[in-house]
């Protein structure tokens, strides 16, 4: 217990200390602020999906919410970010309340269907609305807060990684509390966990709740970082997956779990997508950059990340079922 | 003084069709013993699923401590005071055998440390202190009987309701078994089980309800039980009494 | 006048649905598996329709003889390398394992393939008769339903008249007594699976002349083959065919009397109330949930 407390304690005051490190690399932050955000909706994602147990395929939704309601208090009524925030979370938390129940009287796999129809309902509706700028999305030129330089990377860098502490942090909290134990046995054995006085349905709303209200805080600060955003970016299907894939491939109800898959996932994301694996093997000489195999490493594999993502999950199942934390443990 | 803590009255339950229990009623008096039996498909599952809230019944009433509780949840039974184990037991495979026990201590606590004192003398009490940090998957099936008494034991139930808590268990373990819900009763809590083993149905009851077919059969005090030719015949007869 | 064209062409599209639909409540009855891979089985048939016209000059339609035994060959061996592992496993492992197939297909098939849409323009693409005044039928749907009644009836007569489809309804009913009755349970479910794969690829492969072709059109397909599934509750193959013509006509006349923009809504909040109010679905037995 102590030398995890110091551990964490001495990892937080690293990644406070990193940008400082790193100087003005605006490249760099970029793939640390995904890094902590993918790191941030994981966890978040776990709190309900690892702990209780309830695979959600929507969590898109959520951070979609969060990030549309940020963007349109902030064009439309020109308010301070933090009541688009705030907006996001108690939309979030009506969404969830719905999905909830509906499904949460219900066993087994509807949680799973049901989390994607009404994710997918929420994309249609404000890809289909006028006021939330429909196909376009939402573009945002300028935006204040507290005075701090909006246009540097660092103030999301900072946003993201306290948005990660608070989610590990409420999770390490529950887990030491009457709710984290009962999550866990509804996740073990739901009729079990109902002769045991746990009033099921109430205790999956909270665990979602706790989890939807996070990761729309998450879309919030996303919307403010990148000032563009449309259904493609922030309420697709890739993206409810991604969160998920992230939390169980670094190892499903862990506290670190989700934290060690996005810390893998976004860098190998990232070398995908920019190229670097295309190029080295080119450069190395593997392959000719004019034959047709090297052409569609260089452009193909730009693209190759979710089907990576995809190996990497049948692989993981297969082999891993705890995760690359489970792995790591069963190394001591 | 002795006072009626469940009655059971005029209860049917139909699946579709089919009939599992039909208008059975019977009580069990406060601080009692009391044997539910009857040869396979009686009805007596069906029964206690419904006691506890997971089925609703199709008529009759259940009081439950002066309470209707026909409409309750499985949860709402047990915070009244009613718990249950399964025929079929159910450990939360992934957590320690402590966390197990703490779980059902989580009924009366909202507190860490006084869970975790509450299910270790649970754990102490059915004899399973040395395994409170092991995972409740790994334990063998006769450990496994122990953790769910002592799991229900610690959401401190006024009633038990234990479903064939002996079976699959060799007679050490059975007589183990048998010895702990002896001291339960000590403790004041009222408990109706079921069980195939007439022996162990006999040395323990103080009051025997049999089931046949879905109905009440007979009830009485295990000697009258013994004694009874149509129980004998519904035994012996539906050739299942091995099972 | 309009209601009844929209109803007309409803049923005609909801027919493939339904095949779609047949599909996953074959794989979910036998295997307790929701495949998520579903939709990109379609996808997958959809091109190997597209090709075969393409390359090959064969017929979308002509080509389901070659479709169907090849994706029934693709899901059992599915079936034997990857999901055979998981069918003890929690069902969340199990929707894991067939994401990630399915990703991998629909990204293979975006690097393959690129991104771009393909359309399959048969002669016929494009034509329709008149049946009663204004109310026209187009070709490529009346046909692609004509062949789902008949794919439907082959089925229907496997399962009801072969020892292999008795099998399969026994392993859906009660998986281990099935076992005790001597039934070959991995055989059969490496053979449901062939045939949800089989029928997903069939439904591809008929909507493919009618719909763009897309690595990620699966992804649509899924979402409403699951909608059937629970509306003719999981694991009924017959729900799912009457599912499946209730999607359709949901579908096209939502298109006309709402907007086409929000018929997929529609489904998917029908979905939800299903959920909501009847669980087991419109054929499914109360207390499966």
């Amino acid at each position: 217990m102590m030398k995890q407390a110091i551990a964490s304690a001495f990892l937080v005051v690293a990644a406070i200390a990193l940008p400082l490190l790193i100087g003005d690399n605006p490249y760099v932050t970029g793939i640390l602020i995904t890094l902590l955000m993918m790191a941030t909706l994981a966890s978040a994602w776990n709190i309900v999906g690892g702990y209780a147990g309830q695979f959600s395929f929507g969590h898109a939704a959520y951070f979609g919410a969060g990030a549309y309601s940020t963007m349109i208090m902030l064009s439309v009524f020109n308010t301070n970010p933090l009541v688009g925030m705030a907006t996001g979370i108690v939309v979030s938390s009506l969404i969830a309340l719905v999905t909830g129940s509906i499904v949460f009287r219900l066993k087994g796999h509807y949680f799973a269907l049901a989390s994607i129809a009404v994710a997918e309902i929420v994309r249609l509706t404000v890809l289909n609305l006028d006021f939330t700028g429909g196909a376009q999305g939402i573009l945002l030129s300028d935006v204040a807060f507290l005075g701090l330089d909006l246009n540097s990377k660092n103030p999301f860098y900072y946003g993201m990684l306290s948005c990660l502490v608070v989610t590990l942090g409420i999770t390490a909290y529950l887990r030491r509390t009457r709710t984290g134990y009962y999550l866990q046995a509804i996740r073990e054995d739901q009729d079990a966990a109902a002769s045991l006085a746990i009033n099921i349905a109430y205790y999956k709303n909270k665990a979602l709740l706790i989890s939807a209200a996070l990761t729309s805080v998450v879309g919030s600060i996303y919307a403010l970082y990148i000032r563009f955003i449309d259904t493609t970016a922030v309420l697709d299907l890739r993206l409810s997956i991604e969160i998920l894939l992230t939390a169980i491939i670094g190892g499903v109800g862990t506290l670190w779990g989700p934290l060690l898959g996005a810390a893998l996932l976004v860098p190998l994301a990232e070398m995908l997508r920019s190229n670097v694996l295309g190029d080295a093997m080119v450069r190395i000489g593997i392959v000719s950059e004019t034959s047709p195999i090297g052409m569609f490493f260089k452009d193909g594999l730009a693209h190759a990340h979710v089907l990576v993502y995809g190996i990497i999950t049948v692989l993981c199942i297969l082999y891993l079922p705890k995760g690359i934390l489970g792995l790591l443990r069963r190394g001591k | 003084m002795t006072r009626k803590l469940l009655c059971i009255d005029n209860v049917s339950k139909h699946f579709g069709g089919n009939v599992a229990v039909s208008e059975v009623s019977f009580a069990v008096e406060e601080k009692q013993i009391c044997g539910l039996i009857g040869p396979n498909g009686a009805g007596k599952t069906t029964l206690f699923n419904c006691i506890a809230g997971y089925y609703p019944v199709t008529s009759g009433d259940i009081v439950f401590n002066g309470l209707n509780i026909n409409r309750k949840r499985p949860d709402q039974v047990c915070r009244l005071g009613m718990a249950r184990t399964w025929q079929r037991v159910k450990p939360m495979s992934n957590m320690t055998v402590l966390e197990n026990v703490m779980v059902g201590a989580f009924a009366s606590t909202g507190a860490l440390r006084k869970a975790e004192t509450i299910a270790r003398q649970e754990l102490l009490v059915v004899g399973l202190e040395n395994y409170a940090g092991k995972l409740a998957g790994s334990l063998p099936i006769g450990l496994k009987k122990k953790l769910e008494l002592a799991r229900v034991m610690a959401t401190s139930p006024k009633m038990l309701l234990l479903d064939e808590i002996c079976g699959g268990l060799n007679k050490t373990e059975t007589g183990i078994i048998l010895g702990i819900i002896r001291t339960l009763r000590e403790r004041g809590v009222t408990i109706v089980f079921i069980e195939h083993d007439m022996k162990a149905v006999t040395s323990i009851c103080d009051n025997i309800v049999v089931l046949s077919s879905g109905e009440k059969l007979a009830e009485g005090t295990p000697v009258e039980i013994t004694a009874n030719p149509e129980v004998i015949a519904a035994y012996l007869g539906g050739g299942s009494s091995n099972a | 006048m309009l209601f009844l064209q929209s109803l007309i062409s409803g049923l005609l599209t909801g027919g493939v649905y339904a095949l779609a639909g047949m599909g996953m409540s074959m794989v979910f009855g036998v295997m307790n598996v929701s495949n998520f891979a579903h939709g990109d089985l379609m996808m997958l048939g959809m091109y190997l329709a597209y090709f075969a016209f393409t390359l090959l000059n064969i017929d979308p339609y002509l080509s389901l003889v070659l479709i169907i035994p090849l994706a029934f060959m693709f899901g059992y061996v599915l079936e034997k390398v990857f999901i055979n592992r998981v069918i003890h496993h929690p069902h969340q492992n199990q929707i894991l394992l067939t994401i990630g197939l399915g990703l991998i297909m629909s990204n293979s098939a975006l690097l393959a393939f690129t991104s771009d849409p393909r359309i399959l323009t048969t002669s016929y693409s494009s034509s329709s008769f008149t049946v009663f005044r204004d109310v026209s039928v187009s070709v490529p749907l009346l046909l692609s339903f004509i062949i789902t009644c008949g794919i439907t009836a082959l089925l229907y007569l496997f399962l009801s008249g072969t020892r292999t489809g008795m099998a399969l309804r026994a392993t859906s009913q009660n998986r281990e007594a099935a076992q005790l009755m001597g039934i070959n349970v991995s055989r059969i479910t490496a053979i449901a699976f062939g045939i949800g794969t089989a029928l997903a690829a069939a439904a591809g492969a008929l909507i493919a002349p009618t719909y763009y072709i897309h690595p990620l059109a699966g992804h649509s397909f899924l979402l409403k083959a699951f909608t059937i599934c629970v509306l003719g509750g999981l694991g009924s193959v017959v729900g799912a065919t009457v599912g499946g013509l209730i999607i359709g006509v949901v579908e096209a006349l939502s298109s006309v009397y709402l907007s086409s923009d929000w018929k997929d809504v529609v489904v998917f909040v029908l979905f939800l109330a299903v959920l909501l109010f009847r669980p087991q679905g419109l054929f499914g037995k109360k207390g499966d949930q």
